[in-house]
Protein backbone atom coordinates (compact mmCIF):
# COMPACT_ATOMS: atom_id res chain seq x y z
CA UNK A 1 0.00 0.00 0.00
CA UNK A 2 2.17 2.31 0.99
CA UNK A 3 4.29 0.98 -2.23
CA UNK A 4 1.94 1.85 -4.27
CA UNK A 5 1.26 5.68 -2.80
CA UNK A 6 4.83 6.74 -3.35
CA UNK A 7 4.25 5.63 -6.35
CA UNK A 8 1.15 7.65 -7.24
CA UNK A 9 3.05 10.78 -5.64
CA UNK A 10 5.95 10.16 -8.07
CA UNK A 11 3.99 9.73 -11.06
CA UNK A 12 2.11 13.24 -9.80
CA UNK A 13 4.70 15.12 -9.39
CA UNK A 14 5.29 15.73 -12.58
CA UNK A 15 2.33 16.88 -13.86
CA UNK A 16 2.10 19.49 -11.28
CA UNK A 17 5.28 21.23 -12.63
CA UNK A 18 4.26 20.93 -15.81
CA UNK A 19 0.67 22.88 -15.07
CA UNK A 20 3.21 25.65 -13.39
CA UNK A 21 5.17 26.04 -16.82
CA UNK A 22 1.80 26.42 -18.63
CA UNK A 23 2.15 29.00 -21.60
CA UNK A 24 -1.69 30.01 -20.96
CA UNK A 25 -2.65 30.91 -17.13
CA UNK A 26 -6.39 31.00 -16.43
CA UNK A 27 -6.19 34.69 -16.30
CA UNK A 28 -4.56 34.85 -19.98
CA UNK A 29 -7.54 36.04 -21.95
CA UNK A 30 -8.97 38.11 -18.85
CA UNK A 31 -9.87 41.55 -20.15
CA UNK A 32 -9.39 45.19 -18.75
CA UNK A 33 -12.75 47.00 -18.68
CA UNK A 34 -12.87 49.37 -21.46
CA UNK A 35 -11.39 52.62 -21.39
CA UNK A 36 -11.88 56.04 -22.36
CA UNK A 37 -9.22 56.37 -24.32
CA UNK A 38 -8.58 53.71 -27.22
CA UNK A 39 -5.08 54.04 -29.01
CA UNK A 40 -5.21 51.88 -32.57
CA UNK A 41 -2.98 51.06 -35.53
CA UNK A 42 -3.26 48.80 -38.23
CA UNK A 43 -3.49 48.26 -42.15
CA UNK A 44 -5.88 49.40 -44.31
CA UNK A 45 -6.80 49.40 -48.22
CA UNK A 46 -9.45 51.14 -49.84
CA UNK A 47 -9.93 52.49 -53.48
CA UNK A 48 -7.66 55.48 -53.88
CA UNK A 49 -9.06 58.74 -53.41
CA UNK A 50 -8.80 60.60 -56.63
CA UNK A 51 -7.24 57.89 -58.78
CA UNK A 52 -9.80 56.47 -60.73
CA UNK A 53 -8.67 52.64 -60.56
CA UNK A 54 -6.23 50.53 -57.70
CA UNK A 55 -6.43 49.64 -54.85
CA UNK A 56 -4.65 51.75 -52.12
CA UNK A 57 -3.52 50.21 -49.30
CA UNK A 58 -0.76 51.60 -46.09
CA UNK A 59 -1.30 51.85 -42.23
CA UNK A 60 -2.95 54.32 -40.55
CA UNK A 61 -3.62 55.06 -36.77
CA UNK A 62 -6.42 56.82 -34.46
CA UNK A 63 -6.76 57.94 -31.25
CA UNK A 64 -10.61 57.58 -29.70
CA UNK A 65 -12.05 59.29 -26.46
CA UNK A 66 -15.25 57.88 -24.91
CA UNK A 67 -16.85 60.38 -22.95
CA UNK A 68 -19.27 57.64 -20.67
CA UNK A 69 -22.34 57.40 -22.69
CA UNK A 70 -22.76 56.22 -26.59
CA UNK A 71 -20.32 58.37 -27.69
CA UNK A 72 -16.63 58.70 -28.62
CA UNK A 73 -14.79 61.30 -30.72
CA UNK A 74 -11.13 61.48 -31.58
CA UNK A 75 -8.56 61.35 -34.71
CA UNK A 76 -7.19 59.22 -37.44
CA UNK A 77 -4.46 59.62 -39.84
CA UNK A 78 -3.03 56.97 -42.72
CA UNK A 79 -0.26 56.60 -45.39
CA UNK A 80 -1.58 55.11 -48.35
CA UNK A 81 -0.15 54.61 -51.52
CA UNK A 82 -1.73 53.22 -55.45
CA UNK A 83 0.38 52.95 -58.28
CA UNK A 84 -1.28 52.46 -61.95
CA UNK A 85 -0.09 53.03 -65.73
CA UNK A 86 -1.73 54.11 -68.73
CA UNK A 87 -0.55 53.63 -72.09
CA UNK A 88 1.30 57.05 -71.27
CA UNK A 89 1.67 57.45 -67.71
CA UNK A 90 2.49 55.54 -64.24
CA UNK A 91 0.83 57.72 -61.87
CA UNK A 92 1.64 56.70 -57.93
CA UNK A 93 -0.56 58.80 -55.28
CA UNK A 94 0.58 59.17 -51.83
CA UNK A 95 -2.69 59.43 -49.64
CA UNK A 96 -2.27 61.38 -46.43
CA UNK A 97 -5.64 60.74 -44.73
CA UNK A 98 -6.31 63.06 -41.39
CA UNK A 99 -9.77 62.46 -40.24
CA UNK A 100 -11.71 63.91 -36.82
CA UNK A 101 -14.11 61.29 -35.73
CA UNK A 102 -17.13 61.16 -33.66
CA UNK A 103 -18.90 57.37 -33.09
CA UNK A 104 -21.84 55.83 -31.50
CA UNK A 105 -20.77 52.61 -30.07
CA UNK A 106 -22.18 49.69 -27.86
CA UNK A 107 -20.48 47.32 -25.61
CA UNK A 108 -21.04 44.18 -26.28
CA UNK A 109 -19.18 41.42 -24.08
CA UNK A 110 -15.89 41.24 -25.01
CA UNK A 111 -16.61 43.62 -28.21
CA UNK A 112 -17.60 47.37 -28.95
CA UNK A 113 -19.86 47.96 -31.85
CA UNK A 114 -19.40 51.61 -33.66
CA UNK A 115 -20.48 53.61 -36.15
CA UNK A 116 -17.82 55.80 -36.67
CA UNK A 117 -18.17 59.43 -38.93
CA UNK A 118 -14.40 60.81 -39.97
CA UNK A 119 -14.32 64.53 -41.45
CA UNK A 120 -11.49 66.10 -42.68
CA UNK A 121 -9.04 65.58 -46.25
CA UNK A 122 -7.23 63.82 -47.70
CA UNK A 123 -3.77 65.50 -49.01
CA UNK A 124 -3.24 63.29 -52.30
CA UNK A 125 0.27 63.63 -53.80
CA UNK A 126 0.92 62.35 -56.98
CA UNK A 127 4.10 61.39 -58.99
CA UNK A 128 3.48 60.27 -62.71
CA UNK A 129 6.53 59.43 -65.02
CA UNK A 130 6.30 59.80 -68.71
CA UNK A 131 6.18 55.98 -70.10
CA UNK A 132 8.90 55.47 -71.93
CA UNK A 133 10.28 59.08 -71.26
CA UNK A 134 13.58 58.03 -69.60
CA UNK A 135 14.62 55.27 -72.84
CA UNK A 136 13.91 58.27 -74.92
CA UNK A 137 16.11 60.69 -72.86
CA UNK A 138 13.24 63.00 -71.77
CA UNK A 139 14.56 65.13 -68.66
CA UNK A 140 12.71 67.68 -65.99
CA UNK A 141 9.01 67.89 -66.64
CA UNK A 142 8.83 66.51 -69.32
CA UNK A 143 9.74 63.29 -67.97
CA UNK A 144 8.29 63.53 -64.36
CA UNK A 145 5.28 66.05 -63.07
CA UNK A 146 4.47 66.34 -59.32
CA UNK A 147 1.18 67.84 -57.60
CA UNK A 148 0.33 67.77 -53.86
CA UNK A 149 -3.74 68.84 -53.39
CA UNK A 150 -5.47 68.47 -50.36
CA UNK A 151 -9.45 66.90 -50.92
CA UNK A 152 -12.26 67.51 -48.42
CA UNK A 153 -13.09 63.58 -47.52
CA UNK A 154 -15.76 62.07 -45.17
CA UNK A 155 -15.93 57.92 -44.64
CA UNK A 156 -18.64 56.32 -42.64
CA UNK A 157 -17.28 53.19 -40.99
CA UNK A 158 -18.91 49.86 -39.13
CA UNK A 159 -15.54 49.78 -36.54
CA UNK A 160 -15.68 45.76 -34.62
CA UNK A 161 -13.71 46.15 -31.66
CA UNK A 162 -12.79 42.50 -30.15
CA UNK A 163 -10.68 42.81 -27.12
CA UNK A 164 -8.45 39.69 -26.75
CA UNK A 165 -6.45 40.18 -23.90
CA UNK A 166 -5.98 42.77 -21.16
CA UNK A 167 -5.83 45.52 -22.58
CA UNK A 168 -5.58 44.76 -26.18
CA UNK A 169 -8.01 44.52 -28.94
CA UNK A 170 -8.41 43.85 -32.67
CA UNK A 171 -9.64 46.15 -34.60
CA UNK A 172 -11.91 45.54 -37.70
CA UNK A 173 -13.62 48.66 -39.89
CA UNK A 174 -14.42 49.33 -43.13
CA UNK A 175 -17.40 51.22 -44.85
CA UNK A 176 -18.47 54.06 -47.78
CA UNK A 177 -15.73 56.97 -48.10
CA UNK A 178 -16.57 60.45 -50.03
CA UNK A 179 -13.86 62.48 -51.87
CA UNK A 180 -14.67 65.77 -53.64
CA UNK A 181 -12.62 65.78 -56.49
CA UNK A 182 -12.13 67.53 -59.98
CA UNK A 183 -15.40 69.26 -58.81
CA UNK A 184 -17.16 65.68 -58.44
CA UNK A 185 -18.32 63.71 -55.30
CA UNK A 186 -16.32 60.70 -55.53
CA UNK A 187 -17.55 57.19 -53.97
CA UNK A 188 -15.36 54.32 -52.76
CA UNK A 189 -14.80 52.74 -49.66
CA UNK A 190 -12.12 51.92 -47.11
CA UNK A 191 -11.01 49.09 -44.55
CA UNK A 192 -8.75 48.40 -41.57
CA UNK A 193 -7.88 45.79 -39.99
CA UNK A 194 -5.38 46.44 -36.46
CA UNK A 195 -4.50 46.32 -32.62
CA UNK A 196 -6.14 48.71 -29.90
CA UNK A 197 -4.53 49.37 -26.86
CA UNK A 198 -7.03 50.95 -24.16
CA UNK A 199 -4.67 52.27 -20.60
CA UNK B 1 -12.57 68.07 -27.05
CA UNK B 2 -9.51 69.92 -27.14
CA UNK B 3 -8.08 66.84 -29.26
CA UNK B 4 -10.46 67.55 -32.26
CA UNK B 5 -9.42 70.96 -32.50
CA UNK B 6 -6.31 70.09 -32.73
CA UNK B 7 -6.89 67.89 -35.28
CA UNK B 8 -9.07 70.06 -37.30
CA UNK B 9 -6.87 72.54 -36.74
CA UNK B 10 -4.29 70.27 -38.60
CA UNK B 11 -6.60 69.63 -41.38
CA UNK B 12 -7.22 73.31 -41.83
CA UNK B 13 -3.80 74.30 -41.91
CA UNK B 14 -2.43 71.55 -44.48
CA UNK B 15 -5.20 72.16 -46.99
CA UNK B 16 -4.72 75.16 -48.14
CA UNK B 17 -1.03 74.34 -48.32
CA UNK B 18 -0.72 71.26 -50.11
CA UNK B 19 -3.57 73.03 -52.52
CA UNK B 20 -0.99 75.54 -53.79
CA UNK B 21 1.35 72.58 -55.25
CA UNK B 22 -0.55 72.04 -58.18
CA UNK B 23 -3.46 70.26 -59.42
CA UNK B 24 -3.80 65.98 -59.24
CA UNK B 25 -4.14 65.15 -63.03
CA UNK B 26 -4.18 61.02 -62.97
CA UNK B 27 -3.88 60.31 -66.62
CA UNK B 28 -5.09 63.35 -68.16
CA UNK B 29 -3.68 66.30 -69.52
CA UNK B 30 -1.09 66.93 -71.61
CA UNK B 31 1.37 63.96 -73.03
CA UNK B 32 4.89 65.20 -73.65
CA UNK B 33 6.24 63.96 -76.62
CA UNK B 34 9.23 61.42 -76.60
CA UNK B 35 10.55 63.51 -79.30
CA UNK B 36 9.69 66.04 -81.79
CA UNK B 37 11.14 65.98 -85.49
CA UNK B 38 11.46 69.38 -86.89
CA UNK B 39 11.02 68.51 -90.82
CA UNK B 40 10.65 71.20 -93.92
CA UNK B 41 9.86 69.92 -97.26
CA UNK B 42 11.61 71.95 -100.15
CA UNK B 43 11.68 71.45 -103.94
CA UNK B 44 9.31 71.99 -106.35
CA UNK B 45 6.43 69.36 -105.86
CA UNK B 46 4.38 71.11 -109.14
CA UNK B 47 7.41 70.33 -111.03
CA UNK B 48 7.36 66.59 -110.28
CA UNK B 49 3.65 65.34 -110.24
CA UNK B 50 2.44 62.61 -112.01
CA UNK B 51 0.60 63.72 -115.24
CA UNK B 52 -3.09 62.89 -114.23
CA UNK B 53 -2.94 64.11 -110.46
CA UNK B 54 -4.73 67.13 -110.54
CA UNK B 55 -5.99 66.95 -107.13
CA UNK B 56 -4.70 69.65 -105.01
CA UNK B 57 -1.71 67.07 -102.88
CA UNK B 58 -2.51 65.98 -99.85
CA UNK B 59 1.31 66.49 -98.15
CA UNK B 60 2.54 64.75 -96.14
CA UNK B 61 5.67 63.30 -94.17
CA UNK B 62 5.64 59.95 -92.17
CA UNK B 63 8.30 58.98 -89.79
CA UNK B 64 9.14 55.28 -91.57
CA UNK B 65 11.26 52.71 -89.41
CA UNK B 66 13.91 50.91 -91.28
CA UNK B 67 14.01 47.03 -91.67
CA UNK B 68 17.40 45.09 -91.71
CA UNK B 69 17.03 43.56 -95.01
CA UNK B 70 19.50 41.83 -97.98
CA UNK B 71 18.76 41.62 -101.39
CA UNK B 72 18.63 37.77 -103.42
CA UNK B 73 21.83 36.91 -104.72
CA UNK B 74 20.05 36.73 -107.88
CA UNK B 75 20.15 40.69 -107.74
CA UNK B 76 23.40 41.49 -107.19
CA UNK B 77 25.26 38.29 -109.17
CA UNK B 78 26.55 39.59 -113.00
CA UNK B 79 23.76 38.88 -114.93
CA UNK B 80 24.00 35.76 -117.29
CA UNK B 81 22.12 36.82 -120.46
CA UNK B 82 20.09 40.24 -121.66
CA UNK B 83 16.60 38.57 -120.96
CA UNK B 84 17.69 38.33 -116.91
CA UNK B 85 19.31 41.82 -117.42
CA UNK B 86 16.08 42.97 -118.25
CA UNK B 87 14.44 40.94 -115.10
CA UNK B 88 17.20 42.28 -112.87
CA UNK B 89 16.76 45.65 -113.68
CA UNK B 90 12.90 45.55 -113.89
CA UNK B 91 12.31 43.51 -110.94
CA UNK B 92 15.08 44.08 -108.20
CA UNK B 93 14.93 46.96 -105.83
CA UNK B 94 18.30 49.01 -105.01
CA UNK B 95 19.82 46.78 -102.71
CA UNK B 96 21.54 49.62 -100.24
CA UNK B 97 17.81 51.49 -100.34
CA UNK B 98 16.05 52.28 -97.06
CA UNK B 99 13.25 49.14 -96.85
CA UNK B 100 10.28 50.00 -94.50
CA UNK B 101 9.30 48.07 -91.69
CA UNK B 102 6.60 50.18 -89.61
CA UNK B 103 5.18 53.22 -90.38
CA UNK B 104 5.10 55.63 -87.89
CA UNK B 105 3.34 59.11 -86.87
CA UNK B 106 2.29 61.23 -90.37
CA UNK B 107 2.44 64.93 -90.02
CA UNK B 108 0.51 67.23 -92.88
CA UNK B 109 3.08 69.57 -94.43
CA UNK B 110 3.58 72.28 -97.00
CA UNK B 111 6.41 72.71 -99.08
CA UNK B 112 8.72 75.51 -98.03
CA UNK B 113 7.04 75.88 -94.61
CA UNK B 114 8.23 74.06 -91.33
CA UNK B 115 6.34 71.60 -89.31
CA UNK B 116 6.85 69.30 -86.26
CA UNK B 117 6.62 65.56 -86.12
CA UNK B 118 5.91 64.74 -82.57
CA UNK B 119 6.89 61.12 -81.56
CA UNK B 120 4.31 59.37 -79.05
CA UNK B 121 6.33 56.13 -78.51
CA UNK B 122 9.56 54.60 -78.90
CA UNK B 123 10.18 51.90 -81.89
CA UNK B 124 9.48 48.89 -80.60
CA UNK B 125 11.89 45.89 -80.20
CA UNK B 126 11.37 44.30 -83.46
CA UNK B 127 12.33 47.37 -85.42
CA UNK B 128 16.08 47.39 -83.35
CA UNK B 129 18.65 45.84 -84.17
CA UNK B 130 20.98 44.61 -81.82
CA UNK B 131 20.53 43.20 -77.78
CA UNK B 132 19.06 44.54 -74.67
CA UNK B 133 22.51 46.10 -73.83
CA UNK B 134 23.26 47.38 -77.39
CA UNK B 135 20.62 48.21 -80.17
CA UNK B 136 19.62 50.82 -82.79
CA UNK B 137 16.88 51.26 -84.82
CA UNK B 138 16.98 53.66 -88.25
CA UNK B 139 14.33 56.02 -89.45
CA UNK B 140 13.58 57.92 -93.06
CA UNK B 141 11.16 60.90 -93.04
CA UNK B 142 9.00 60.31 -96.22
CA UNK B 143 7.37 62.85 -98.17
CA UNK B 144 4.06 61.58 -99.28
CA UNK B 145 1.05 62.48 -101.04
CA UNK B 146 -2.17 60.60 -98.88
CA UNK B 147 -4.24 59.99 -101.73
CA UNK B 148 -6.16 57.59 -99.79
CA UNK B 149 -6.90 60.21 -97.17
CA UNK B 150 -6.13 57.59 -94.44
CA UNK B 151 -3.84 59.95 -92.88
CA UNK B 152 -0.59 57.74 -93.15
CA UNK B 153 1.74 56.18 -95.72
CA UNK B 154 0.32 53.06 -97.44
CA UNK B 155 3.09 50.66 -97.48
CA UNK B 156 2.71 47.90 -100.63
CA UNK B 157 4.28 44.76 -101.49
CA UNK B 158 5.31 43.25 -104.38
CA UNK B 159 3.07 41.45 -106.91
CA UNK B 160 4.79 37.74 -107.05
CA UNK B 161 3.03 34.64 -108.51
CA UNK B 162 2.45 31.62 -107.53
CA UNK B 163 -0.60 29.88 -105.65
CA UNK B 164 -2.77 31.57 -103.05
CA UNK B 165 -1.44 29.28 -99.87
CA UNK B 166 2.11 30.12 -100.79
CA UNK B 167 1.87 33.79 -99.70
CA UNK B 168 3.33 34.48 -96.65
CA UNK B 169 2.15 33.70 -93.11
CA UNK B 170 2.07 37.05 -91.68
CA UNK B 171 -0.55 38.76 -93.58
CA UNK B 172 1.38 40.68 -95.71
CA UNK B 173 -0.53 39.68 -98.75
CA UNK B 174 -3.25 42.21 -97.20
CA UNK B 175 -1.14 44.99 -98.23
CA UNK B 176 -1.78 46.19 -101.81
CA UNK B 177 0.42 45.67 -104.78
CA UNK B 178 -0.19 49.16 -106.73
CA UNK B 179 0.71 52.22 -104.04
CA UNK B 180 -2.29 54.96 -103.56
CA UNK B 181 -0.17 57.29 -101.65
CA UNK B 182 2.53 58.90 -104.06
CA UNK B 183 5.65 58.91 -102.27
CA UNK B 184 8.03 62.46 -103.35
CA UNK B 185 10.81 62.01 -101.28
CA UNK B 186 12.70 61.18 -98.22
CA UNK B 187 15.29 62.10 -95.81
CA UNK B 188 16.81 58.67 -95.98
CA UNK B 189 16.64 56.95 -99.34
CA UNK B 190 19.70 54.79 -99.55
CA UNK B 191 23.13 54.58 -98.09
CA UNK B 192 24.29 55.27 -101.85
CA UNK B 193 23.39 58.70 -101.50
CA UNK B 194 23.73 61.95 -98.59
CA UNK B 195 21.19 60.81 -96.39
CA UNK B 196 19.53 62.28 -92.89
CA UNK B 197 18.53 59.95 -91.00
CA UNK B 198 16.42 59.28 -86.87
CA UNK B 199 18.60 57.09 -85.08
CA UNK B 200 17.18 55.60 -81.65
CA UNK B 201 19.53 54.26 -79.50
CA UNK B 202 19.24 52.23 -76.55
CA UNK B 203 22.63 51.26 -74.54
CA UNK B 204 26.15 50.90 -75.61
CA UNK B 205 26.75 51.37 -79.88
CA UNK B 206 28.00 47.99 -81.38
CA UNK B 207 28.47 48.75 -85.35
CA UNK B 208 26.58 46.51 -86.86
CA UNK B 209 25.91 46.11 -90.85
CA UNK B 210 22.48 47.82 -90.47
CA UNK B 211 22.45 50.82 -92.53
CA UNK B 212 26.41 51.59 -91.04
CA UNK B 213 27.88 54.42 -90.72
CA UNK B 214 31.31 53.75 -90.10
CA UNK B 215 33.99 56.50 -89.56
CA UNK B 216 31.02 58.72 -88.67
CA UNK B 217 30.99 58.03 -84.34
CA UNK B 218 28.42 56.46 -82.53
CA UNK B 219 25.13 58.34 -82.12
CA UNK B 220 24.19 59.30 -79.32
CA UNK B 221 21.98 57.41 -76.71
CA UNK B 222 18.25 57.93 -77.82
CA UNK B 223 17.01 60.15 -80.59
CA UNK B 224 19.19 61.92 -82.81
CA UNK B 225 19.39 62.95 -86.36
CA UNK B 226 22.62 61.91 -87.98
CA UNK B 227 23.34 62.64 -91.38
CA UNK B 228 25.96 61.40 -93.37
CA UNK B 229 27.73 61.50 -97.27
CA UNK B 230 26.60 57.86 -98.12
CA UNK B 231 29.30 55.50 -99.72
CA UNK B 232 29.33 53.90 -102.94
CA UNK B 233 28.27 50.63 -103.81
CA UNK B 234 32.19 49.44 -104.77
CA UNK B 235 32.86 50.80 -101.49
CA UNK B 236 30.65 48.50 -99.88
CA UNK B 237 31.38 45.45 -101.98
CA UNK B 238 34.89 45.99 -101.29
CA UNK B 239 34.64 46.03 -97.59
CA UNK B 240 32.15 43.65 -97.10
CA UNK B 241 34.76 41.55 -99.04
CA UNK B 242 37.40 42.34 -96.30
CA UNK B 243 35.02 41.24 -93.59
CA UNK B 244 34.86 45.23 -92.87
CA UNK B 245 31.96 48.02 -93.22
CA UNK B 246 31.76 50.60 -96.00
CA UNK B 247 33.25 53.62 -94.53
CA UNK B 248 31.78 56.91 -94.39
CA UNK B 249 33.89 60.39 -95.08
CA UNK B 250 33.89 61.89 -91.69
CA UNK B 251 33.60 65.28 -93.11
CA UNK B 252 30.09 64.40 -94.19
CA UNK B 253 28.99 63.18 -90.78
CA UNK B 254 27.22 65.03 -88.51
CA UNK B 255 25.09 64.43 -85.31
CA UNK B 256 22.88 66.64 -84.09
CA UNK B 257 19.26 66.85 -81.66
CA UNK B 258 15.86 66.39 -82.74
CA UNK B 259 15.84 70.40 -82.57
CA UNK B 260 17.85 70.12 -85.71
CA UNK B 261 15.68 70.76 -89.08
CA UNK B 262 15.63 67.97 -91.40
CA UNK B 263 15.48 69.08 -94.64
CA UNK B 264 13.62 66.80 -97.33
CA UNK B 265 14.16 67.72 -100.74
CA UNK B 266 11.08 67.40 -103.35
CA UNK B 267 12.16 63.87 -105.57
CA UNK B 268 10.19 62.79 -108.57
CA UNK B 269 8.08 59.62 -107.71
CA UNK B 270 9.93 57.25 -109.67
CA UNK B 271 13.09 57.40 -107.77
CA UNK B 272 11.24 56.85 -104.58
CA UNK B 273 8.30 55.32 -105.08
CA UNK B 274 9.88 51.96 -103.42
CA UNK B 275 10.00 53.39 -100.15
CA UNK B 276 7.15 52.43 -99.23
CA UNK B 277 7.24 48.75 -100.50
CA UNK B 278 7.64 46.28 -98.05
CA UNK B 279 9.69 43.32 -98.42
CA UNK B 280 8.75 39.57 -96.99
CA UNK B 281 12.11 37.96 -97.15
CA UNK B 282 14.83 39.83 -95.20
CA UNK B 283 17.55 37.55 -95.31
CA UNK B 284 18.22 37.38 -98.98
CA UNK B 285 16.57 33.60 -99.05
CA UNK B 286 13.67 32.90 -101.94
CA UNK B 287 10.88 31.17 -101.81
CA UNK B 288 10.84 29.44 -104.93
CA UNK B 289 6.88 28.48 -106.56
CA UNK B 290 5.85 25.24 -108.40
CA UNK B 291 4.91 25.43 -111.71
CA UNK B 292 1.13 25.19 -112.47
CA UNK B 293 -0.51 22.71 -115.10
CA UNK B 294 -1.90 26.05 -116.69
CA UNK B 295 -0.10 28.89 -117.59
CA UNK B 296 0.76 31.33 -115.11
CA UNK B 297 -0.71 35.23 -116.47
CA UNK B 298 2.34 36.83 -117.24
CA UNK B 299 0.54 40.06 -118.94
CA UNK B 300 2.91 42.65 -118.42
CA UNK B 301 5.55 40.55 -117.05
CA UNK B 302 8.80 40.15 -118.16
CA UNK B 303 10.47 36.70 -117.69
CA UNK B 304 13.92 35.19 -118.14
CA UNK B 305 15.62 31.37 -117.63
CA UNK B 306 18.54 31.51 -115.47
CA UNK B 307 21.13 28.79 -113.40
CA UNK B 308 19.86 29.32 -110.37
CA UNK B 309 22.19 31.86 -108.69
CA UNK B 310 24.40 30.89 -105.73
CA UNK B 311 27.31 32.26 -104.31
CA UNK B 312 29.72 28.95 -104.72
CA UNK B 313 29.78 26.42 -107.20
CA UNK B 314 27.47 27.30 -110.65
CA UNK B 315 24.63 24.89 -110.20
CA UNK B 316 22.58 23.39 -113.37
CA UNK B 317 19.55 23.94 -112.17
CA UNK B 318 17.42 26.12 -114.40
CA UNK B 319 14.96 28.54 -112.65
CA UNK B 320 12.42 30.91 -114.32
CA UNK B 321 12.39 34.03 -113.02
CA UNK B 322 9.37 36.19 -113.67
CA UNK B 323 9.44 40.55 -112.56
CA UNK B 324 6.02 42.06 -111.56
CA UNK B 325 3.50 43.82 -113.73
CA UNK B 326 5.10 46.17 -115.42
CA UNK B 327 2.67 47.68 -117.99
CA UNK B 328 -0.86 47.93 -118.55
CA UNK B 329 -3.56 49.98 -116.86
CA UNK B 330 -2.47 49.38 -113.42
CA UNK B 331 1.25 48.42 -112.78
CA UNK B 332 2.79 47.33 -109.63
CA UNK B 333 4.30 49.83 -107.26
CA UNK B 334 6.84 47.52 -105.84
CA UNK B 335 9.96 45.50 -107.25
CA UNK B 336 10.20 41.83 -107.25
CA UNK B 337 10.83 38.45 -108.93
CA UNK B 338 8.65 35.41 -108.54
CA UNK B 339 11.30 32.43 -108.91
CA UNK B 340 9.72 28.72 -110.79
CA UNK B 341 11.81 25.65 -110.16
CA UNK B 342 10.20 22.13 -111.83
CA UNK B 343 11.61 20.15 -109.10
CA UNK B 344 12.12 21.12 -105.52
CA UNK B 345 10.92 23.17 -102.58
CA UNK B 346 10.02 26.44 -101.41
CA UNK B 347 13.47 26.66 -99.67
CA UNK B 348 14.82 25.91 -103.29
CA UNK B 349 16.32 23.18 -105.64
CA UNK B 350 18.12 21.67 -103.20
CA UNK B 351 16.26 20.71 -100.19
CA UNK B 352 16.73 16.98 -100.27
CA UNK B 353 12.98 15.39 -100.62
CA UNK B 354 11.58 17.45 -102.79
CA UNK B 355 8.25 18.45 -102.44
CA UNK B 356 7.32 18.61 -106.24
CA UNK B 357 8.83 17.52 -109.45
CA UNK B 358 8.12 18.21 -112.84
CA UNK B 359 11.24 17.75 -114.35
CA UNK B 360 10.27 14.75 -116.21
CA UNK B 361 7.33 16.39 -117.50
CA UNK B 362 7.25 20.30 -117.24
CA UNK B 363 4.36 21.33 -118.38
CA UNK B 364 3.22 22.61 -121.92
CA UNK B 365 4.21 26.09 -121.47
CA UNK B 366 7.63 26.08 -119.31
CA UNK B 367 9.68 28.33 -121.61
CA UNK B 368 13.45 26.93 -120.57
Amino acid sequence: MALAANAAIGLAAPATAAADDRLLADDTFAVSPPGRLVVDAGLIVGLPAALPTGLSTGVGAGLTRACGCHFAYGALASWASASESSETWTVTHGELRLRATGSLHHEAGRGTLALRLGLGATVVHEDRVRNQGVRAGLTGSELEQTATQALPAADLEAVVTLRIAGPWALVIAGGPTATWFDSHLRGGWTAALGVAWHP
Amino acid sequence: MASVKSWSLLVLVLAPAASACGTVQNFSGDVPPLATLHVEVTGDLEAVRPPGQTAPPDLHVALVWGQQWLTEPLCILPAESADATAVIAAGCRDPFGFVPAQVDRSVAVTVGAPAELELATLPDASLLVGDLTARIGYGSLIVYDDRNGDGSLTLARANRQGHPDMGPDDGGDNQPTTQSDTVYGASFITMTAPDVRLAYREGAFVPYAFYPRAGCGDPPPAFSVDAAGGFTAAAAISATLAGALPPEDPASCAQSSTDTIIQIPISPPADVTELACTERNADSTVRYREPDVDVPDFTGRTTACVHVPTFGAPTDVIELIVTGVLDGPSPDSCKGITHYILKGCREGPDCGTPDWDHSTAPPAWWPC
